[in-house]
């Protein structure tokens, strides 16, 4: 076989590079310089990275997970008609189009997603071959701002940012504001940790939430957008940058849109590293130059927003979907999904599960089903314990609870909320208290701190869970933890604090019992609060091989090189890091 | 802190930047980020700059450097660590990675994150997005997934002698 028509891509969204694409695509330059490499973002199977796909000159596709430099020159000589292939790290091929591998994507329905890992990011022509910029050209060609928002409405997409507000209605308000100057703005601060569609998004498929900007922005009657992406995401910064100024030379992009009189402008604004500034006004006054500090709303941003004038906020996600809605019909979107959430979500599965990475599923879908079929059930051997959904605004649904279905009523209702989409999978080595401290250390830290039962209350409830994991705890401290819930998610002036405490009333109402442990037994269940627990090597299990020694960053453990049984742990320094459990290979540290 | 590590600002730079990027208000964030980008913090000399030379008052440009936490004040090593502590790297051990590399570093007071040499700065990130490999981190731009606390340290090691650092606890 003629090498010199293969065609290799690469996965190199930030996922694949910390996998190691670099190396592989080097690897490939070395043993087959002939070939032609071309990179496209994360298709979302981040648990397969490096992945790569091999395009014969049979017009064959061939799809592998988890390539490293090392796998490379068994592909090549495969493709070069020697060898066998590279059956464990085959995901996909013409006579392999079943395997459980691929069967991740198999079960999803992609339509924010429809491109991200198809196409180059850095390549206008590769979008345009998608029907890229075909919703925009419709649009201005055919159709009214109003027939577009009518479009919208009966796709009946709500807002993907976390709040599920119906973007038709905002749109309304914006469009029928007055004012000749209005902005749209791309929400790409995508602060929920856990949650990184909108990285996958901005760096994968840019030129899609350029065109959807255009749509929003011709629908309310902007003729300046910004797209404010954290500070984070260098490489979306990157090559939404890039999709801007091609799609501007291209013509595709700023005045007179297709020889219409709408005319389009955007500007890249990088997020400074601040949780709160996804928040609408908080973001605007981030863009303005000041502190990201959130305001009291009325006034909404649609009436009064960025430097006073009537303003858009839309999430990437939900401008990812725009283009197709538009391409096909809003009636084709409002086909999936429920009656009260239509449409597509995607997820982002990390944690203790088998298949992390990006999912897109019909609204409706049972979360069990999107852990179990698509990510491919628990990581550890150990059950599922609980997900954890919508970040620190969110909470945690226990495993009983899994044939919930993905729809935002049903999600409100166990306390949790559907949020971004970040999925954190717990299995029994997750303390809920300790979880639910992390939140609440987190919104602390990023509270602005305008309003006090924020930025004390919040502080209260940290202290008192802080006690709770080291053992110090009253059971009346529960019910201090109650009435701060209350307070605070009625006080707060901004979806900050309002939700603070929810990962506190969620792990409160579905774990107590470890709450309890902690508090009545002075005891860590899951074996993490350092204060409850101890580390201690068993004789019979040592096979006196010192890396627990080695790695002790404190210098606590004693014992004698090659001498099985004879390390012990020295109490008295232990920190209770876990470095030694972490490095024993004989599973001889134990810790209670 | 050493001394060596405090950088020298040079004006013509900063108001070259002012040009190309803006003298109004909401310039501020832009502005300062290019001046990190350069010394690594924000100098003061710097930020006087950007107020004797832009429509930015003082109180902004110091309201904004402390409120936004990519913002330092002090200065920091020659190579930057930045560990991620989101939600997924938090349940799969992120502060294993902290504690290990910090003891390589011998970054013992809690109240640091620069080693004693300047060479290498421990940052506390919040998510970088690579939840699917968690827990994660990055050494001077390079992100590393699915590690533990002594993949960590060897990452550190192989980085250290590319760049020929030296450190402490190898
Ligand atoms: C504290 C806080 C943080 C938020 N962070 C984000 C964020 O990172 N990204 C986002 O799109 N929306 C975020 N939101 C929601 C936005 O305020 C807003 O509702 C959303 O961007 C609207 O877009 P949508 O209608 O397309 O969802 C946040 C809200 C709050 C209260
Ligand atoms: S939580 Fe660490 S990368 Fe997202």
């Amino acid at each position: 076989m003629d090498a010199n028509n293969l065609n290799v891509i690469v996965g190199e969204g930030t996922c694949g590079i910390a996998a190691g694409s670099k190396e592989v695509i080097e690897a490939f330059r070395k043993y087959a310089p002939e070939i032609n490499i071309r990179t496209v973002g994360c298709v979302g199977m981040c648990h397969q990275e490096v992945i790569t796909e091999i395009h014969d000159n049979n017009g064959n596709r061939y799809i592998y997970g988890q390539v490293t430099k090392k796998t490379v020159p068994q592909i090549i000589k495969f493709h070069k008609g020697e060898g066998e292939p590279l059956e464990e790290h085959l995901i996909y091929s013409p006579e392999k189009q079943d395997s459980h591998k691929w069967q991740y994507l198999g079960h999803q329905t992609r339509i924010a997603l429809r491109n991200v890992g198809y196409l180059d990011p850095t390549s206008i022509s590769d979008y345009q071959k998608r029907d890229g910029y075909k919703a925009i050209k419709k649009i201005v060609a055919e159709m009214s701002p109003d027939q577009v928002i009518e479009e919208i409405k009966i796709s009946s997409i709500r807002g993907r940012g976390g709040a599920g507000f119906p973007t038709h209605v905002k749109w309304n308000f914006a469009r029928k504001s007055e004012g000749d100057v209005k902005y749209l703005i791309c929400n790409g601060d995508e602060g929920d940790p856990g949650a990184f569609m909108d990285r996958s998004l901005l760096e994968g498929d840019p030129h899609n939430i350029i065109e959807g900007m255009m749509i929003a922005a011709y629908a309310i009657g902007a003729a300046r957008g910004y797209a404010y992406i954290r500070a984070e995401y260098p490489l979306a910064v990157k090559n939404f940058g890039k999709a801007i100024k091609d799609a501007h030379e291209l013509g595709v992009l700023g005045e007179n849109i297709q020889g219409s009189s709408f005319s389009f402008d955007i500007k890249i604004k990088e997020g400074a590293g601040a949780f709160v500034c996804g928040e609408e006004t908080a973001l605007i006054a981030s863009i303005e130059g000041d502190r990201g500090m959130p305001r009291f709303k009325p006034p909404f941003p649609a009436v009064k927003g960025l430097f006073g004038k009537p303003t858009i906020i839309n999430n990437v996600e939900t401008l990812a979907n725009l283009p197709w809605i538009i391409n096909n019909g809003g009636a084709a979107y409002a086909a999936y999904g429920t009656e009260d959430s239509k449409g597509t979500k995607v997820f982002a599965l990390a944690g203790a599960i088998k298949k992390g990475g990006l999912v897109e599923v019909p609204m409706g879908t049972k979360i069990r089903d999107v852990l179990e079929d698509i990510g491919g059930g628990p990581s550890s051997g150990k059950p599922f314990k609980a997900v954890q959904l919508g970040g620190p605004s969110g909470g945690c649904i226990p495993e009983s609870l899994f044939d919930t279905t993905i729809e935002y009523a049903a999600i409100n209702a166990t306390g949790a909320i559907m949020g971004s989409g970040g999925m954190i999978v717990m299995d029994g080595s997750t303390c809920m208290v300790d979880l639910a401290k992390y939140f609440l250390s987190f919104t602390q830290l990023e509270s602005c701190g305008k309003c006090t039962f924020c930025r004390i209350g919040t502080l209260r409830m940290r202290e008192l869970l802080t006690k709770i994991c080291d053992g110090e705890a009253e059971m009346s401290d529960l019910d201090a933890l109650d009435e701060l819930t209350e307070q605070i998610t009625k006080a707060s002036l901004c979806g900050l604090g309002q939700t603070a405490p929810n990962p506190v009333a969620t792990t409160l109402k579905y774990f107590r019992s470890e709450y309890e442990a902690h508090i009545k037994d002075r005891r860590c269940p899951a074996g993490v609060c350092k204060s409850l627990i101890t580390h201690t090597i068993i004789p019979a299990d040592c096979i006196g091989c010192s890396l627990c020694q080695i790695q002790c960053p404190v210098g606590a453990i004693t014992g004698e090189k090659k001498v099985k049984g004879s390390y012990t742990i020295i109490q008295a320094k232990c920190i209770n890091c876990g470095m030694c459990f972490e490095v024993c290979n004989s599973k001889a540290i134990q810790v209670k | 802190m050493s001394q060596a590590l405090e950088a020298k600002v040079e004006p013509e730079v900063v108001l070259e930047w002012i040009k190309k990027i803006g003298s109004d208000s909401s310039s501020t964030v832009p502005l300062l980020q290019a001046v990190q980008s350069q010394y690594g913090y924000l100098p003061r000399a710097a930020m006087d700059l950007i107020v004797q030379n832009t429509d930015i008052t003082g109180r902004q440009v110091y309201g904004v450097a402390t409120f936004y936490s990519q913002f330092r004040l002090k200065p920091v090593g020659r190579h930057i660590i930045k560990i991620c502590h989101g939600t997924a790297c938090h349940v799969s051990g992120a502060d294993r990675l902290n504690t290990s590399l910090r003891h390589m570093l011998n970054i013992a007071d809690e109240e640091q994150d620069t080693a004693e040499n300047g060479s290498y700065t421990i940052e506390q990130v919040a998510c970088i997005g690579c939840c699917s490999q968690a827990p994660v981190m990055v050494i001077s731009d390079e992100v590393s997934g699915n590690l533990t606390g002594a993949a960590a340290q060897r990452a550190l090691k192989k980085h250290a002698k590319k760049s020929e650092e030296i450190v402490a606890n190898l």
